[in-house]
């Protein structure tokens, strides 16, 4: 799943990036009050930087670590680790040559790697910050056994809605702002000749992140959290409704394009291209932010004219969910430069270093002190400011919360059984009963 | 064995004399099952170069177009082919590094078998040791062990010293699996060498070195060359073992292509023209070499 | 195999006793390392956990073959092996015997022998794209539809339903038009189309002209106006639907069958009532071509693609068995006027068994580990479904949940189930040196 995400994020990227060079100096001008590091305090330190980015993604971090270099006079060394970020530091780890922080890009990495003790908890300035800074709900998911270890730096939004404005005005469509109103809009622009949602089911993942904003507006956070600590099992009524709910779209040919066996042979890049390439198959397609680029960077067409987004609505009488993900920056234990890391990630904690990649763009800040002016575009700013809004009902992505044999993996587990949904909607028991299985499984492993 | 591929000379055996003209019905009924052989294989042709032939036209057309349509409608308007999909793909130096780490894992990988093997092979045919057929039997019974099961352990061996992930890494485990299938190969050919030659050349005081560079080597030539070409096929198109032991550094064109399967028919631009590429080169090692080619088929079925 | 003639002890054979270690010793050092050791490893590792701390015995082989996705890699291994071998061997067998009978025999050889050189995972790439389920796309389903076209042409209108609420129902695909009172125009609205679907032809909905109205009649039309408009009225702009065939039904009888003009309208002159009914045919979703990738088909599929791999190996092998064979008994039974057939059947096969015997095993042992073609070829869907034992094997000790000793567990069976060719590979060998 890493590796789809982080693609799509390449993607997301490029597409952004290209847009957003006309703003790109706003951010990096203020040296005002976050700025406590004296002025080239750490000379001649060199501090190691390790993180899945490649590509443009990588560019765009470097500029916040030259920005750095620049404010505290320590190198910075990037490593890149490609998609399997604990294979690669566990092995520096196990070799004695570790690097000094780590960027994770899943929640139940940084568990691992903390229960391993393998992480130095944040210094008591970091953590200010961060309290100050960032809801709640971001030391919620930086602490691990009531230490506070991860950083939240970079933040995904995946509970935005894309629609074609076109489509729309031609059904007389309104983005509604309920799921009833979503059934009914779908109804309405399948009349009108168009299947309401492009379906990435051959990608598997895109299916979780349905479920799980489904899932937290209608059972609600705290059901969230259990499910995600596998605290209920997935057979509880709680999944079993939040399946129903799902089976309303996935069972209905007029909201699915192509229905069920149409959307498994649909992958993600596909499904977006269906809604807003040259021949639209359909009218709208769920994911996050990113799609955002996809239309930007692949298919060359301008966000907030030709693609719109909608908050994903609110099921029942549950609140709008807002489901995302993030990475954390750490400082491991066997760090050489503790206190030059530890001063990095300090930075990286300020609405300045947020800025430097806001302005380069394919960039959420959970901090809520950037600024929006800071973010290249009105679509962007806009799911930045929800992301804000969301403060702690914010919740991240179930799926990476859960083990990678149940969560993450291509061809098993929840993927899978999603896909199995897809093809089969009526069997929401059988469902959820396999669902409970493989978690069962996977979580005593 | 080396004519398999041109057409036995009819009734070769029988040379003496022809055989008597047959009756006219059955010279016209044999011209018609001709005929309808000839529809046959040619039904059958068409089939197996069916494949190749969409893939390289789908490799020269632009994504938008193979999202749309299938690669025959270009029949229709050929000025649609162009070369950019592999400008792109060549002008991204990934693909071409990835082309590089291929070379730089099968060369090494079949010249180093070829070495060991031949080393081995003589030793397993002309010297002699205590345990020796003993010891052969353990080579036959490791042929046809499958790669599968030294993934795991290998991964952690070559995790120990430092290899996991390296170009190197890779090289030892494909010389490792490639190893049983070439000793049996070379032993067995060098055993054909007739023994009143290696006597003579032993008694003339050759060392046993001498003898095996300047005349069990020479000789055995063919089949070095059936078992390089094997060899370096086998590597090159392998993906099992690279997908395990290569680093992102060291990945070759396979695995290369295949992180980008996932998203097949978003990735058509860059999959199609990659996996044309990647067969390139062995196509024209089969074309250029089928002699040996064949010979290794022959002698391979055993693995 | 030639019968191998053992060196003599001689003078210097105590010289070459010294020199063997060192011409042996590369290889039995990587083999001893590489693999022989990975064996013993995983056969004692496939009786720990997946974290291997805790003995558990069997455990992992119970789980083997209880595990849903393990059951099914070892169903379709064994369908595989059932199949693919004798496809191979057939095939190649058939090819063998025509070209020898045709005079550009080696050029067919040539093609059909060359997708042998190529990966698996570049076949795998060319067969994704026969088998795409498009049939814009897939060059497979192309001439499926095609040839089914042929035979049953499309429907017209394929997803159109009537306009929900409205005077028209649905039973069974089939547009049921509600009653009207004699005399006035039976309304079919339908929706589900885009207006830019329709053809060109056709003209904005009206009622049939003042003539036809002698009897039944009425206007089928696309109940759709960008930005809304009046359900079930006809608004302006809305055109009709050319071309639609309209059945005139009384009780379950068909009276008349009309069909649309281009302004959607329809008329039974001198029939003064009945129930207006739209067949199926003509909304029904058009032929798409099989699911060739789909769970069902998707292993029978990559047999398919493995089939075009290596149905050359086995022609080539085949053919040189037969170049090699007596032509002595062919001649003998040709001038005894035994039919091609009979000569196939009773001389040429049995005195190519052997080398049929050998190109099947071989076949047997490389279908066992089959891995590239299926990971490469099955879509991410239905993975699981086309899973074989090595596929299965790979994701179960590296994908995720990274249970080695369950992935062990499965290597040991992978190699248990090659111990038969090995016993033949070693009889073989015991034969040929006594």
């Amino acid at each position: 799943m890493r590796s789809l995400r982080a693609a799509v994020a390449l993607t997301a990227t490029l597409g952004l990036a290209a847009t957003a060079t006309a703003c790109g100096s706003g951010g990096t001008a203020s040296g005002t009050a976050a700025d406590k590091a004296s002025a080239k305090s750490l000379d001649g330190q060199t501090v190691s930087v390790a993180a899945a980015w490649t590509g443009v993604e990588q560019k765009n971090f470097q500029k916040v670590l030259d920005a750095f270099t620049a404010k505290t006079g320590a190198k910075t060394v990037y490593i890149s680790t490609g998609d399997n970020v604990s294979t690669l530091v566990g092995s520096k780890i196990e070799g004695g040559d570790p690097p000094d922080v780590v960027m994770m890009p899943q929640l139940g990495v940084l568990q691992q790697f903390a229960r391993k003790g393998w992480l130095e908890p944040l210094a008591p300035a970091v953590a200010d910050s961060l309290h100050r800074d960032f809801a709640k709900i971001w030391a919620d998911y930086g602490t691990v056994d009531g230490k506070l270890y991860g950083l939240y730096f970079k933040a995904a939004h995946k509970s935005t809605v894309w629609y074609s404005p076109a489509a729309l005005d031609t059904a007389g469509v309104k983005p509604p702002t309920t799921f009833d109103q979503l059934l009914a809009a779908g109804h309405t622009l399948s009349d009108n000749g168009l299947p309401a949602f492009s379906v990435a089911g051959e990608a598997g993942w895109p299916l979780t992140d349905w479920f799980e904003n489904i899932y937290l507006s209608q059972a609600g956070p705290e059901n969230y959290d259990k499910l995600a600590k596998h605290q209920i099992p997935w057979t509880d009524p709680t999944v079993v409704a939040a399946l129903t709910t799902l089976g309303k779209v996935f069972g209905d040919p007029q909201l699915v394009a192509g229905g069920g066996k149409g959307a498994l042979q649909t992958d993600f890049p596909e499904s977006v291209q269906a809604v807003f390439g040259d021949k639209p198959t359909a009218a709208m397609v769920y994911e996050g932010d990113f799609v955002g680029a996809v239309v930007s960077g692949e298919l060359k067409k301008k966000v907030g004219e030709d693609a719109k987004f909608f908050p994903f609505p609110a099921v029942g009488t549950g609140r709008p969910p807002v489901v995302g993900g993030g990475d954390a920056a750490v400082v491991l234990k066997d760090a050489k430069h503790k206190d030059a890391a530890q001063q990095l990630l300090q930075y990286l904690a300020s609405p300045e270093a947020g800025e430097v990649w806001a302005g380069a763009g394919g960039f959420l800040s959970p901090n809520k002190a950037v600024k929006p002016a800071a973010y290249p575009d009105d679509t962007t700013r806009q799911t930045a400011a929800s992301l804000i809004a969301a403060a702690d009902g914010f919740r991240f992505d179930l799926s990476d919360q859960a083990p990678a044999a149940f969560g993450g993996t291509q061809g098993s587990g929840e993927w899978k059984l999603l896909q199995d949904f897809l093809a089969n909607p009526a069997d929401v028991n059988g469902t959820a009963q396999r669902l409970e299985a493989a978690a069962a499984a996977a979580y005593k492993g | 064995m080396t004519q398999l591929l041109t057409r036995p000379a009819p009734g070769r055996s029988a040379g003496s004399a022809r055989p008597p003209r047959p009756r006219l019905a059955a010279r016209i009924a044999a011209r018609t099952r001709g005929g309808a052989v000839q529809a046959v294989l040619l039904v059958a042709a068409a089939l197996w170069l069916m494949p190749t032939v969409g893939l390289l036209l789908t490799s020269l057309r632009p994504k938008e177009d193979s999202a749309a349509s299938g690669w025959w409608t270009v029949l229709a308007h050929p000025a649609r082919l162009t070369l950019d999909n592999y400008t792109a793909l060549l002008g991204g130096g990934e693909v071409l590094g990835a082309f590089w780490n291929t070379v730089l894992i099968s060369v090494p990988a079949t010249a180093l078998t070829v070495a060991l093997a031949a080393l081995a092979g003589y030793a397993f045919a002309w010297l002699e040791f205590p345990g020796r057929d003993w010891l052969f039997l353990v080579v036959v019974c490791l042929l046809v062990v499958p790669v599968q099961i030294g993934l795991v352990p290998v991964a952690r061996l070559l995790g120990a010293i430092g290899l996991f992930g390296t170009v190197p890494g890779v090289v030892l485990f494909h010389v490792a699996y490639g190893l049983p299938f070439a000793v049996f190969l070379l032993r067995n050919q060098f055993l054909e060498i007739p023994q009143e030659i290696m006597e003579a050349a032993r008694i003339d005081g050759c060392g046993e070195w001498r003898v095996f560079r300047r005349l069990a080597l020479p000789l055995a030539l063919p089949a070095l060359a059936s078992l390089a070409i094997f060899q370096f096929l086998w590597v090159w198109n392998d993906m099992l073992v690279a997908l395990v032991f290569a680093g992102s550094d060291s990945q070759p064109l396979t695995v290369l292509l295949q992180s980008q399967m996932r998203q097949f028919g978003s990735n058509l631009d860059v999959l199609a023209p990659g996996a044309f590429l990647s067969l390139l080169v062995p196509v024209a090692v089969f074309f250029s070499c089928q002699r040996y080619f064949v010979q290794g088929a022959m002698a391979g079925s055993v693995k | 195999m030639r019968t191998p003639t053992r060196p003599r002890s001689s003078g210097a054979a105590l010289r070459r006793r010294g020199l063997a270690p060192v011409f042996l010793l590369p290889a039995l050092a990587l083999l001893g390392a590489l693999v022989l050791y990975p064996i013993g490893w995983s056969v004692v590792r496939s009786l720990y956990d997946a974290p291997g701390t805790g003995f558990v015995g069997l455990g992992n082989y119970r789980t083997a073959f209880t595990d849903d996705a393990t059951l099914t890699a070892l169903r379709n291994s064994a369908i595989w092996v059932a199949v693919a071998p004798a496809l191979v061997t057939g095939l190649g067998l058939v090819f063998a015997v025509l070209t020898e009978k045709v005079r550009w025999g080696t050029a067919f050889r040539l093609l059909v022998f060359m997708p042998m050189a190529i990966s698996f995972l570049a076949a795998g790439i060319t067969f994704r794209l026969v088998y795409e389920q498009d049939p814009a796309r897939g060059v497979l389903n192309a001439a499926a539809v095609a040839v089914h076209d042929t035979f049953d042409p499309d429907p017209s209108y394929p997803g159109a339903r009537p306009r929900p609420g409205g005077p028209a129902t649905t039973s069974g695909g089939a547009v049921r038009a509600a009653p009207a009172p004699p005399g006035t125009a039976v309304a079919v609205p339908l929706v589900g189309l885009k207006p830019a679907a329709l053809p060109a032809a056709a003209k904005p909905a009206a009622a049939p002209a003042a003539g036809a109205q002698g009897g039944v009649h009425g206007t089928v039309w696309l109940d759709v106006t960008p930005g809304g408009g009046t359900p079930g009225t006809i608004d302006p702009g809305e055109r009709g639907l050319p071309g639609v065939t309209v059945r005139l039904l009384d009780g379950q009888r068909t009276v008349a069958t009309a069909t649309t003009a281009a302004d959607g309208s329809f008329a039974f002159p001198g029939h003064p009532s009945g129930t207006v009914d739209l067949p199926a045919a003509n909304f029904a979703a058009p032929y798409r071509g099989l699911a060739w990738l789909g769970p069902g088909l998707v292993t029978p599929a990559i047999i398919g693609a493995y089939l075009w791999i290596w149905a050359g190996f086995a022609m080539v092998v085949i053919a040189g068995g037969l170049a090699n064979l007596p032509r002595e008994t062919l001649e003998a039974a040709r001038m005894d006027g035994a039919g091609e057939w009979q000569i196939f059947r009773r001389i040429t096969v049995p005195q190519l068994a052997p080398v049929l015997g050998v190109v099947l095993v071989t076949m047997v042992i490389n279908v066992m580990k089959i891995f590239d073609l299926v990971f490469v070829v099955a879509p991410g869907p239905v993975q699981q479904d086309a899973g074989v034992l090595a596929l299965r094997l790979w994701l179960v000790s590296f994908g995720g949940g990274n249970d080695q000793g369950l992935g062990s567990a499965l290597g040991v069976l992978l190699l248990l189930l090659v111990v038969p060719a090995m016993v033949l590979n070693v009889r073989r060998f015991r034969r040929s040196t006594r």
